[in-house]
């Protein structure tokens, strides 16, 4: 007999487990999953509530940050123009994460099913990716608020010599782009240790079918 | 929640599961590892329970959803259980139960097949199983020629093992 049917033999007819009873079984029902989806999921309310926080605490907070902020904004409609397409961005955030949950289901194939959770994670990706850049953008906006209309600001700057001015231009945009990757490998980490596994057998299943 | 579809969840639960059993038994290494990934695939059967529309075998249903837990939602050492936490659930296999009297051979390839990914680890417990390669590829995800491809060569890969 070949050991493949030796171990198939074995497979089937040895029962290496005692059996669980009826009543020890109605309890487990009732305990609460601890599956990466539903990790995901909480991870897309904080990142919500987060990035809503982050955009709308210091509004409601201090009133002489909004006052800066309608000095800066209400001449171009900038402020108005953003602040439509950050809740624009989150509704649509809300709404595909929404449609990505629900089609999420246990019996797919394992690839199917695969694919959607990866789906959630792209999804919070982008919505991440945006903020962040929303994040740098601001800051530069107001940066060049500050050093055409702030006295003080002006003041420092025009007593700065040109490779003064160009270092400290560089200085400042390193420190933006330092921030921002360290916020996205942040990121990087959270998911890649939770999708560690998922990914690698998604990319296995993908390989053979290559 | 219907207390008759519970009844009736949980009467079919303890009739096939030595499904659960068997996977749990490929995916994990040791006896806590075992229970919790039960555990999480109890709770995705039985949410996934009332689209059961009873076309399939319960059986066959069953294979899906512990397979899908195991290779995709469940996290390794993701909850600490303790012995304790399973006082009166009644989990009364034995570590040891895992490599009992097995004669050498099948002690090998048992420890072989651990070695495997998990996707090998899938396809070697669906052929195990004695399911078809259209079965294994609805299941997996991929076509029924890729399937036999690498069955065959898992099937190589263990028989090499075995004879060295």
């Amino acid at each position: 007999m070949d050991e493949l049917d030796l171990l198939k033999k074995d497979w089937n007819t040895k029962s290496n487990h005692n059996t669980i009873s009826a009543k020890d079984i109605y309890p487990m029902l009732h305990r609460k999953s601890s599956s990466i989806v539903k990790t995901l999921f909480y991870i897309s309310i904080i990142e919500l509530l987060f990035w809503v926080c982050i955009n709308t605490l210091p509004l409601v907070c201090s009133q002489s940050y909004k006052n800066k902020l309608d000095r800066i904004y209400t001449s171009d409609y900038l402020f108005t123009a953003l602040t439509i397409i950050s809740y624009a961005v989150i509704l649509s955030f809300i709404y595909l994460l929404f449609k990505a949950h629900k089609a999420i289901s246990i019996t797919d194939s394992a690839k199917l099913l695969m694919e959607n959770i990866l789906k959630i994670r792209r999804i919070i990706k982008y919505y991440v990716a945006f903020n962040l850049s929303l994040f740098g953008i601001s800051i530069v906006i107001g940066l060049i608020y500050n050093i055409k209309n702030d006295p003080n600001t002006s003041e420092t700057l025009h007593a700065f010599s040109k490779n003064q001015m160009l270092v400290s231009g560089l200085v400042v945009l390193v420190l933006i782009a330092a921030i921002v990757l360290l916020v996205w490998l942040f990121y990087k980490l959270i998911y890649g240790i939770l999708l560690k596994r998922l990914n690698e057998n998604y990319n296995t299943l993908k390989n053979l079918e290559a | 929640m219907n207390p008759t579809l519970e009844n009736d969840f949980v009467k079919l639960l303890e009739k096939h599961q030595n499904i659960v059993h068997k996977v749990c038994r490929l995916y994990t290494n040791n006896y806590d590892a075992h229970n919790d990934l039960f555990q999480e695939i109890t709770i995705q059967l039985w949410r996934a329970y009332p689209k059961f529309r009873g076309d399939a075998k319960f059986s066959t249903w069953m294979y899906r959803v512990a397979l899908n837990t195991a290779i995709t939602l469940y996290r390794k050492s993701k909850r600490r259980v303790t012995t304790q936490d399973f006082e009166g659930v009644a989990f009364k296999m034995k570590a040891e139960h895992y490599d009992d009297t097995e004669d050498q051979q099948i002690k090998v390839l048992y420890k072989a097949i651990h070695k495997l990914n998990d996707i090998e680890k899938a396809l070697i417990f669906l052929y195990l199983e004695d399911k078809d390669h259209k079965e294994i590829s609805e299941t997996l995800g991929i076509s029924e020629v890729n399937s036999r491809v690498k069955m065959n060569r898992i099937k190589t890969k263990l028989r090499t093992i075995l004879n060295p």
